[in-house]
C-alpha cells in the first residue's frame, strides 16, 4: 500500500456517548468484564428537547449528543457550526439496521418512518440541528470507513473547501442483537453502542492514509481501545483519537488502524 | 487546476432497464425508449404503484464467475464485465494494491436483510445485509486490493462516489479507481416510496406542468478513472474528464429538499470552482429532474441563480423518465450520458415532457434528441437527508 498524504488537521475536540456513559471517563478498564455477559451494551435513547426529535430514531439522537459533547469540550459555540464552512463526514457500519428491520417487519411502515431507514438520516438530523450546509459525505463500513472520513476531512480542510470538519460515527446494535448473535463470527464482544465525534480544524502536520486487503478478522483492530470500549465498529478510531488527546500530548503522533471485512485502513497522523 | 491533477474517465459499463451496455443504453436514450414496466420479480399487488424500471433479465450475467446470488452484487458485476471488456479484460492492467473501488448506493444489500428476516438462515444473508457488501463483492471480482469504499448520500451517491474516487487518485491513495453507483428494486424500497406517495400513477414527466411524481428503477453504472497523465502514458482513448465535484448538505429536512435549494447551489458552485469553469463555459446540464413537483421547480430556480443570464441558453435534460429513478446509480449514469452526448454529438431528450411548466422555463430538451456537442457539462443530484452533489465533466 502506498499512502496518500495531505496536511494533517488539528484535533480541536472529541465527543463521546457510549453504552458506558458520556465521555471517555465513563469507559471501563476492561469492557469484557464490565459487560458481565451482556452481548450488547446499549446506549439507550437520549432525551433531547424539541418537538422535531419526537419522531427521530435514537441513532439520530445519539449523533446529536456526540456533537454537543465535542462542542462542550472545545468550548466551541454551536452557532459557529452553522453554514457552508463546516463539513460533515459521517461513518457507520450498523446504525441503519434497527430502522431497516422495523420497516421490513412492518413495525415502522409509515410515511414518517421510511426516510429514517436511510443511513443519511443520522447526519441529516445533525445537519438540521446545527444548521450545517457544507461538504457532506457518508461512508459505510467499520473502522476503515471512519479512517476514510478522517482522511477526507483532511483533504477538504487542506483545500480550503471548509473551515472546520466534524467527523461523526454512530453504531447501534440493541434492536438487532439476535441477528448479531446469529452472525457472531463477524463481530467482537461485547458490542457497545456509541456515538463519537471529532471536531477538526486546519493544521500544519502530515496525515497519510492507505487502505488495502487484510487477512485479519473482520472486526476492528484497535488494541487497547477495544479492550476498554468493546466492539464499536466505526466509532473506535474516534475514541482512540480522543484517548490519545486525553493522554496529554501537546501534538498527536498517532497511527490508527481499522479492520473490517477484509479491508485494513491505516492513518498516520502527525500534528504540528 | 493543474494539468497533472486532471482525472480521466477512461471507460464505463452500465446495466440499466433500457440497455445493458453503453451502445444499447445510448440508443435507448436517443430513441426515447422507456424501461418502465410492471414489476415481476417480487409481489407488488399491495402497492399503489406496481411499476418501475425493472431489469427483466441480466444479459451479461456470468454465474460461473459469481459466487453470490445477491442481486445488487450481480448488477454491479455485470456492469463491471462491460467496463473491463473495454480495457482488455480482467485483471486490470494495474498493481491490484493500487486499484480502488468507490461505490455509491442508497440501499446497499438491504434485500439480503429482507431475505434474512424472512427466515433464510444462511449466514451469508446476514453479512450481505450490510450496505457495503456489494462493493466488497465487486472488489473481489475485480481483484482490487486497494481502498474499497461505500458512500451513501442517498440518491446523490453516484456523484459523490465519483468525486471521492477522483480525490483518492489526486491524493495518491490509488492509481486506478472503479467508481460509480448502483441500486436494485426490492420490496423494501418500493414499499417505502409507496407509503410516501412519491410514486406517480402517470408517466414520469420531468419539468412538465402535469408532473406528479417519480418512478423507481434499478441499475448499475461504473466508470474507470485514472490520473490523466497515467491514462496518457497508456496511450488509450478516454471518454472524458471529471473536472470538478462538490457535495453539500441542506440542513433543512429529513426527506424533502430545501425549498431554496441551498445545498444544491453550494454543490454546483463548489464543483464549478474546483473545475475552474465559469457559467459561460457550461454547455449542457444533466438535471436530477425526478418529475416531482418540488424537485424540478427547485432545480430550475437554482440553475437560474448559478448560471445567471446563461441559464436560458444552456440545454437541460433529465433521463429519469427513460430508466426510472435509479437512486444510487442515477448520477453515475447521468455523468456517462454527458460524456456520450459529447462523443455522439446529440443530447437525449427529456421523455414525456410535453407541456412545459411556466415555473420550469429553461431550455429543456424535449420532443427529440438535439444535435449538439456539449464539451463541458454539469450534472446535478439530490437525495434524502439533504444530500446534494454536482459534477463538472468534459468530453474527450
Amino acid at each position: 500500500m502506498t499512502p496518500g498524504s495531505v496536511a494533517a488537521p488539528r484535533l480541536r475536540a472529541t465527543g463521546l456517548l457510549s453504552g458506558w456513559g458520556q465521555g471517555l471517563g465513563a469507559l471501563p478498564e476492561d469492557a469484557g468484564a464490565a459487560a458481565a455477559g451482556r452481548a450488547v451494551v446499549s446506549a439507550g435513547r437520549p432525551t433531547l428537547a424539541g418537538d422535531r426529535f419526537r419522531r427521530a430514531t435514537r441513532e439520530c439522537l445519539l449523533g446529536v449528543v456526540a456533537v454537543e459533547d465535542a462542542l462542550k469540550e472545545a468550548g466551541f459555540p454551536r452557532a459557529l457550526l452553522a453554514g457552508n464552512g463546516t463539513a460533515l463526514l459521517y461513518a457507520t457500519a450498523s446504525a441503519y439496521g434497527a430502522s431497516n428491520r422495523a420497516f421490513i417487519e412492518g413495525a415502522g411502515a409509515t410515511t414518517l418512518h421510511f426516510p429514517y431507514t436511510a443511513p443519511s438520516a443520522v447526519p441529516a438530523e445533525v445537519a438540521i440541528e446545527f444548521g450545517i450546509t457544507g461538504p457532506y459525505v457518508i461512508f459505510l463500513g467499520g473502522a476503515p470507513a471512519t479512517l476514510s472520513a478522517l482522511w477526507y476531512a483532511a483533504t477538504l480542510l487542506a483545500s480550503s473547501a471548509c473551515d472546520r470538519a466534524l467527523v461523526l460515527a454512530v453504531e447501534t446494535f440493541d434492536e438487532c442483537a439476535d441477528l448479531y448473535a446469529r452472525g457472531r463470527w463477524l463481530v467482537g464482544r461485547p458490542l457497545v453502542e456509541a456515538a463519537a465525534c471529532a471536531l477538526l480544524e486546519p493544521g500544519a502536520g502530515a496525515l497519510s492514509y492507505s487502505e488495502g486487503r487484510s487477512r485479519r478478522p473482520a472486526r476492528t483492530a484497535a488494541g487497547g481501545v477495544q479492550r476498554r470500549l468493546g466492539e464499536a465498529f466505526a466509532c473506535t478510531p474516534l475514541v482512540e483519537l480522543g484517548m490519545a488527546r486525553a493522554a496529554g500530548a501537546a501534538s498527536l503522533d498517532l497511527r490508527l488502524t481499522g479492520v473490517w471485512r477484509g479491508s485494513e485502513a491505516v492513518l498516520h497522523w502527525v500534528e504540528m | 487546476m493543474a494539468e497533472a491533477d486532471r482525472i480521466a474517465i477512461v471507460t464505463a459499463g452500465v446495466v440499466t432497464p433500457i440497455g445493458q451496455d453503453l451502445d444499447a443504453f445510448w440508443s435507448a436514450l436517443v430513441t426515447g425508449a422507456s424501461g418502465i414496466s410492471r414489476i415481476e420479480r417480487f409481489p407488488v399487488d399491495d402497492l399503489r404503484v406496481p411499476r418501475a424500471g425493472e431489469i427483466k433479465k441480466l444479459v451479461r450475467e456470468r454465474p460461473e464467475e459469481v459466487s453470490t446470488d445477491c442481486r445488487a452484487s450481480r448488477l454491479l458485476i455485470a456492469a463491471a464485465d462491460e467496463l473491463v471488456a473495454h480495457v482488455g479484460g480482467r485483471p486490470l492492467a494495474a498493481d491490484p494494491r493500487r486499484v480502488a473501488v468507490v461505490l455509491g448506493t442508497a440501499l446497499g444489500g438491504v434485500e439480503e436483510g429482507e431475505r434474512a428476516l424472512r427466515g433464510e438462515r444462511r449466514p451469508s444473508r446476514l453479512a450481505g445485509a450490510f450496505y457495503d457488501s456489494p462493493a466488497r463483492a465487486l472488489g473481489q471480482w475485480l481483484g482490487a486490493e486497494g481502498p474499497v469504499l461505500t458512500i451513501s448520500t442517498a440518491c446523490a451517491s453516484g456523484a459523490t462516489a465519483l468525486g471521492l474516487a477522483a480525490d483518492l487518485l489526486r491524493n495518491g491513495a490509488a492509481d486506478v479507481a472503479v467508481a460509480g453507483g448502483y441500486d436494485i428494486l426490492c420490496r423494501f424500497v418500493m414499499k417505502g416510496f409507496d407509503v410516501l406517495r412519491s410514486l406517480t400513477r402517470d408517466e414520469v414527466r420531468p419539468f412538465d406542468r402535469r408532473r406528479s411524481g417519480l418512478l423507481l428503477g434499478e441499475a448499475a453504472g461504473l466508470v474507470l478513472m485514472e490520473r490523466e497523465r497515467d491514462a496518457a502514458e497508456r496511450g488509450g482513448k478516454c471518454l472524458g474528464y471529471l473536472l470538478g465535484h462538490a457535495s453539500a448538505s441542506d440542513g433543512s429536512h429529513i426527506a424533502a429538499p430545501d425549498p431554496n435549494g441551498r445545498g444544491l447551489e453550494v454543490s454546483i458552485r463548489g464543483a464549478m470552482s474546483q473545475a475552474g469553469i465559469s457559467p459561460e463555459e457550461i454547455e449542457f446540464v444533466s438535471a436530477h429532474g425526478t418529475g416531482t413537483p418540488l424537485n424540478d421547480k427547485i432545480e430550475t430556480a437554482v440553475l437560474k441563480r448559478v448560471l445567471g443570464r446563461r441559464a436560458y441558453a444552456v440545454p437541460v435534460n433529465s433521463m429519469k423518465a427513460h430508466t426510472g429513478h435509479t437512486m444510487g446509480a442515477a448520477a453515475t449514469l447521468e455523468a456517462i450520458m454527458c460524456l456520450l452526448a459529447w462523443r455522439h454529438g446529440q443530447i437525449p431528450h427529456t421523455l414525456n415532457l410535453e407541456q412545459p411548466d411556466p415555473d420550469c422555463d429553461l431550455d429543456f430538451v424535449s420532443t427529440g434528441p438535439r444535435p449538439c456537442r456539449p464539451r463541458i457539462s454539469l450534472s446535478t443530484s439530490l437525495g434524502f437527508g439533504g444530500c446534494n452533489a454536482a459534477l463538472v465533466l468534459e468530453g474527450a
